[in-house]
């Protein structure tokens, strides 16, 4: 590890003036100092945050909001997420193990990097680390790297299980930056990598992530999220799915899905909740709006299994919420 | 009486010491004035290097020394000294600039700190000559060649065949049902979450080497011969092993180059390796594909088993797995059995010894492949063995010296339920989950290790101190020394002292091939019995003793209490105490003898398991697990249980979760490191029902126990493959199975 500079500020403003080019925003370190000690991001002043005020999770009948630096047990124990957003609890607790959550961060969570392993080795080329360097993946073992949202230079997949609950339920960050703060729709904060896979996200740089808010979805009451994993826990997904379904008679009213473990952002399938709407929720009509999840897929050498993998655990996913299995 | 402690149930007697965090593993360890090493390692697969530059590194705050080919720490030419057979491979890095597989040590840096020896390490940089390295296992099959030594002590290729057959090909082209398949596994390791670490001090002109081990005899024997040393002039001490699985059997480079650079800086030195290092540095399990024909009766006698394994086998060497010589070769009655092993090269790591090495691939395609024939001939699995069932060992006149695996069929079946299991595949779910059934035989040798020596200390405490140089990576040794050593003296427990992991200990090679209690329970049972004679002895020859001038035969020894007519009676403490005696020594050995002469000798056991399969996402769970086992007398129940469950987490690990991934072109691993390749973690831990039949093995060794450390984790695979196939009908032949391949 190199040596680097450490400040813990108390205020919003002081982190801001602390931040900028070669720093780096400490909150639970589950990433941070897993990538320091790797070598992979090597950032000459860390500035901890953990004493800022960015607490809290509020529930107002409007709005869930939680303080970027909750931590991910927090959240997921709290009354309101456990009654109104069943689906983000069980992404929370379907994530790394229970010391991880005690110390990770939600807004750090948000904010993880890939698990890809030529981004974390630095004895290989990796275009996100070092841009322009290559991508080995695209011909070396992928087995888990993502088929949606690729390009030539990155098939990196997005880690996140809490990120793909909170893409399907809409939500938003705040970000807090020297020129004042603003809302983001956290589908539109995280980028493709098209030629610029070390852009991951909308924060400029020395902004911080403040908070996550979800607006109400009452009938987000009838949630899941599901996890295909290698193992049973401790492990990220191969595939999983975040889902939430408004189904009246039989029929659907409205849906919100989003997979995760497939994609080079949280993907939110809109293609399969349009073909899903107006629809009567069977085995037969699921697996057929579930087909859409495909779209734009480009798999690669080991990993186009998850193409009929995400199709079955959309299908089974809806027959769960529509009470069918 | 003092209640019989072997074959009971005893705690761990480091269970505290171990879960408090009081124990402290290699890694732990401090010194005065030490300095820390890390290593440089190659970034090609194979080749040579050209240069190195570790200007920067040696710049760098707080580096001390940067050692590289190029600036040698100096060890003997293993050509000169051939007999450095625990260093587990057939080179000592930086000795030339030869690249024999990726990730290979290249360097060390040694500095003041953990921090600025690794932050100096990645500014060293190297240029090489690159070769590609042949990293495929199945691609190598046309090049495989035969080992070119015995294969568990007989030919590469041996063939059994009944009178008048000419060929197994013959025997299987004249059976009424065959079934032919092939299988295969990839590279497995032995990660412990102990990485491997060294702490090098010299004192004297004595090295003291601080290293997790299941050897420290032979890692100091190994060491002082690298050094060009005498073996007296080095001390490993290894007294808590962090889980080993055979990856420390050996030492591997780092070890001794940590020794040289500390005489070299005269300081003392740890190295730990990150656990990405110890992929490469150290030891795997090669993968292993293997080709099996059964021929039976319709009635399901066999006629023909033919049996061929390829397994990878590292240029760095030293280990390959014998699939079909350890398993077909043994557990089955067939008139025609031909078992085959090659070996194909590979520019990898070196493969070593990994739990139940050869039984573990074997059995996992021969226990499929009786399974996909009882399929073929509608028989029960379990009956189909037990047509076929051997009393004696194939192809030997010698009958087993104790074997009761048809009562580990019966007994399992009862105790799992086997008898509600659905005839057909396919056919039994519970909501979304389809569920299976499964079962395999397990089989693993028993062995004695060379001399091993134990010594029983009779202390003017009162109390006893036992050693041996053993290891207990997790095993409960320590909890076996003491419970072998408090029955035979007739004394409580927590009276007595085990110590082991020291090589200054009497001798004993260590824990490994499920020797280590085997041999060394004897050893010290009869160090206890000497150690009563000599207490006797020196009872009645001590003019200040109670007992001096009596016959020593009118003397008795009971429960620490020594007693003659008379009434003369002194607890061995107070007597020695009396006596000023720093205490009383008995010295007890065990060797392996004619019993193998005399007798095949084999553990064996069977394993019943449950599966779910879910329907849509094709997820693997195992819910229930029945293993009964025939491994002679139980020492402890409670870590023999230990044993048992850890050895069938290692078969659930191979059958659904283990692949360590070489990379075409360069051989790295793409997954080296805990978080990537997966292990079995709580969640995966299915119920555990384990029964012991113990019935002692009084013919293999005086205490009638063999080993257990390894056969749970043969056949396990299988019984999981089994079961997978019957919740779902797919026969699944390639490991691990994973989702991708129940799509």
């Amino acid at each position: 590890m190199r040596s680097f500079e450490y400040a813990a500020p108390v205020t919003v403003p002081d982190a801001l003036s602390r931040s900028g080019e070669g720093a780096a925003y400490l909150a639970g370190g589950t990433t941070l100092v897993d990538l320091m000690k790797l070598n992979v991001v090597r950032p000459e002043r860390v500035v901890d945050i953990n004493a800022l005020p960015l607490t809290g999770v509020g529930f107002d009948g409007q709005r869930l909001r939680m303080g970027a630096l909750e931590r991910m047990s927090d959240v997921a124990t709290h009354p309101a997420v456990a009654t109104e957003y069943p689906v983000l609890r069980e992404a929370l607790l379907h994530s790394a193990s229970p010391q991880l959550r005690n110390m990770a961060s939600i807004g750090g969570n948000l904010l993880q990097r890939t698990r890809c392993g030529y981004f974390r080795d630095t004895a290989m080329p990796c275009n996100k680390r070092e841009p322009g360097s290559g991508c080995p993946a695209q011909q070396g073992q992928n087995r888990g790297h993502a088929i949606l949202g690729t390009s030539d230079s990155c098939v990196a997949t997005h880690p996140s299980d809490a990120c793909v609950a909170l893409v399907a339920l809409d939500a938003s960050v705040e970000l807090a930056g020297p020129e004042g703060e603003r809302t983001v729709r956290l589908d539109d904060f995280y980028r493709l990598p098209g030629d610029t896979p070390h852009v991951e996200n909308a924060l400029a740089p020395g902004e911080l992530l403040a908070a996550v808010e979800v607006p109400h979805l009452p009938w987000a009451r009838n949630s899941a999220y599901v996890k295909v994993r290698d193992r049973a826990a401790y492990e990220f997904a191969v595939v999983s799915v975040a889902a939430a379904l408004d189904l009246r008679d039989g029929v659907v009213a409205d849906v919100r899905l989003a997979a995760g473990g497939v994609g080079t952002k949280p993907w939110r399938l809109t293609a399969v909740e349009d073909a899903l709407r107006g629809r009567e929720l069977t085995e037969e009509t699921a697996d057929e709006a579930a087909a859409r999840s495909a779209d734009g897929a480009r798999p690669l050498a080991h990993n186009a299994f998850k193409i009929p993998l995400l199709r079955r655990t959309l299908t089974h996913v809806l027959l769960r919420l529509g009470g069918r299995s | 009486m003092t209640a019989p402690l072997i074959g009971t149930r005893v705690g761990r007697v480091d269970g505290r010491f171990k879960v408090t965090g009081e124990a402290t593993y290699t890694a732990d360890h401090t010194a005065a004035g030490m300095a820390h090493g890390y290593l440089v390692l190659a970034s090609v697969g194979g080749g040579e290097l050209l240069s190195m530059d570790t200007a920067a590194a040696e710049a760098a705050p707080g580096v001390l020394a940067v050692y590289s080919p190029f600036n040698p720490l100096k060890l003997q030419s293993i050509k000169t000294t051939p007999d450095l057979s625990f260093v587990g491979q057939f080179w000592l890095p930086l000795q030339d600039t030869t690249i024999r597989h990726y990730g290979q040590i290249i360097g060390l840096v040694v500095a003041e700190s953990y921090e600025e020896a690794r932050y100096a390490a990645s500014l060293v940089t190297a240029t090489y000559e690159e070769r590609t390295p042949k990293t495929d296992l199945k691609a190598g099959i046309p090049r495989a060649v035969a080992p070119p030594i015995p294969v568990n002590y007989e030919e590469p290729e041996l063939n059994l065949l009944a009178d008048g057959v000419g060929s197994v090909e013959e025997a299987l082209a004249a059976s009424e049902v065959r079934v032919a398949a092939d299988y295969s596994q990839p590279v497995d390791t032995p990660t412990a979450i102990e990485p491997h670490a060294v702490l090098a001090t010299w004192e004297g002109g004595v090295l003291t080497l601080q290293v997790g081990t299941q050897s420290a005899v032979g890692s100091a024997m190994t060491t002082a011969e690298a050094l060009g040393i005498d073996v007296f002039q080095v001390r490993v001490v290894s007294p808590v092993v962090g889980g080993a699985f055979g990856g420390k059997m050996y030492l591997f480079g780092h070890p001794l180059l940590t020794a040289v650079a500390a005489r070299e800086l005269n300081r003392p030195i740890k190295t730990v390796l990150t656990q990405e290092q110890v992929f490469t540095v150290t030891g795997h399990r090669s993968g292993v594909a293997q080709r099996i024909e059964l021929g039976a009766s319709r009635e399901g006698v066999l006629n023909a088993v033919k049996h061929d394994a390829w397994s990878g086998f590292s240029a760095s060497g030293v280990l390959f797995e014998s699939a079909a010589h350890t398993t077909s070769r043994v557990l089955y009655k067939s008139p025609n059995i031909h078992v085959g092993q090659k070996i194909v090269p590979l520019d990898l790591p070196p493969t070593t010894w990994v739990r139940a090495p050869g039984e573990q691939p074997g059995s996992f395609a021969l226990e499929s492949a009786m399974d996909e024939l009882a399929v073929e001939l509608g028989i029960d699995p379990i009956e189909l063995r037990m047509r076929n069932y051997a009393d004696t060992m194939p192809g030997r006149e010698v009958p087993w010296s104790s074997k009761h695996l048809d009562e580990c069929y019966r007994i399992g079946a009862e105790r799992f339920g086997w008898a509600d299991r659905a005839e057909r595949p396919g056919t039994q779910a519970d909501g979304d989950w389809l569920v299976g059934q499964g079962m395999a035989g397990t089989v693993y040798p028993g062995n004695l290790l060379p001399t091993t020596v134990a010594v029983v200390t009779l202390r003017p405490d009162g109390g006893a101190t036992v050693s041996s140089a053993t290891a207990d990576p997790g095993t409960g040794m320590l909890t076996v020394l003491a419970m072998v050593c408090a029955q035979e003296l007739g004394i409580p427990l927590d009276r007595v002292t085990p110590l082991l992991g020291d090589s200054v200990l009497p001798l004993n090679f260590g824990a490994f091939g499920s020797m280590g209690t085997a041999s060394t329970a004897s050893a010290v049972a009869q160090a206890a019995f000497v150690a009563r004679a000599e207490l006797i002895r020196l009872a009645v020859s001590d003019e200040r003793s109670p007992f001096h001038g009596l016959d020593p035969e009118t003397v008795e020894y009971q429960e620490g209490r020594l007693s003659a007519p008379g009434g003369r009676q002194a607890d061995f403490g107070e007597l020695l105490t009396l006596l000023e005696s720093a205490g009383v020594d008995g010295t007890g050995a065990s060797a392996p003898g004619a019993e193998k002469l005399r007798y095949a000798i084999h553990s064996f056991g069977a394993h019943f398991c449950e599966v779910r399969v879910h329907r849509f996402t094709r997820e693997t769970r195992v819910s229930r697990w029945t293993s009964v086992i025939d491994a002679g007398q139980i020492i402890n129940e409670v870590t023999a249980r230990g044993q048992i469950v850890g050895g069938v987490l290692f078969g659930l690990g191979q059958a659904l979760l283990e692949d360590a991934r070489p990379e075409a072109g360069t051989g790295r691993f793409a997954n080296a490191n805990l978080a990537d390749y997966l292990l079995p973690v709580h969640a995966d831990m299915p119920d555990f029902d384990v029964h012991f039949l113990r019935h002692p093995d009084t013919s293999f060794n005086q205490i009638g126990a063999r080993g257990i450390g390894e056969i749970g984790a043969v056949g396990s695979a299988a019984a999981i493959a089994n079961a997978v196939y019957h919740a779902t009908g797919v026969r699944v032949r390639d490991l691990p199975i994973t989702v991708d391949k129940l799509l």
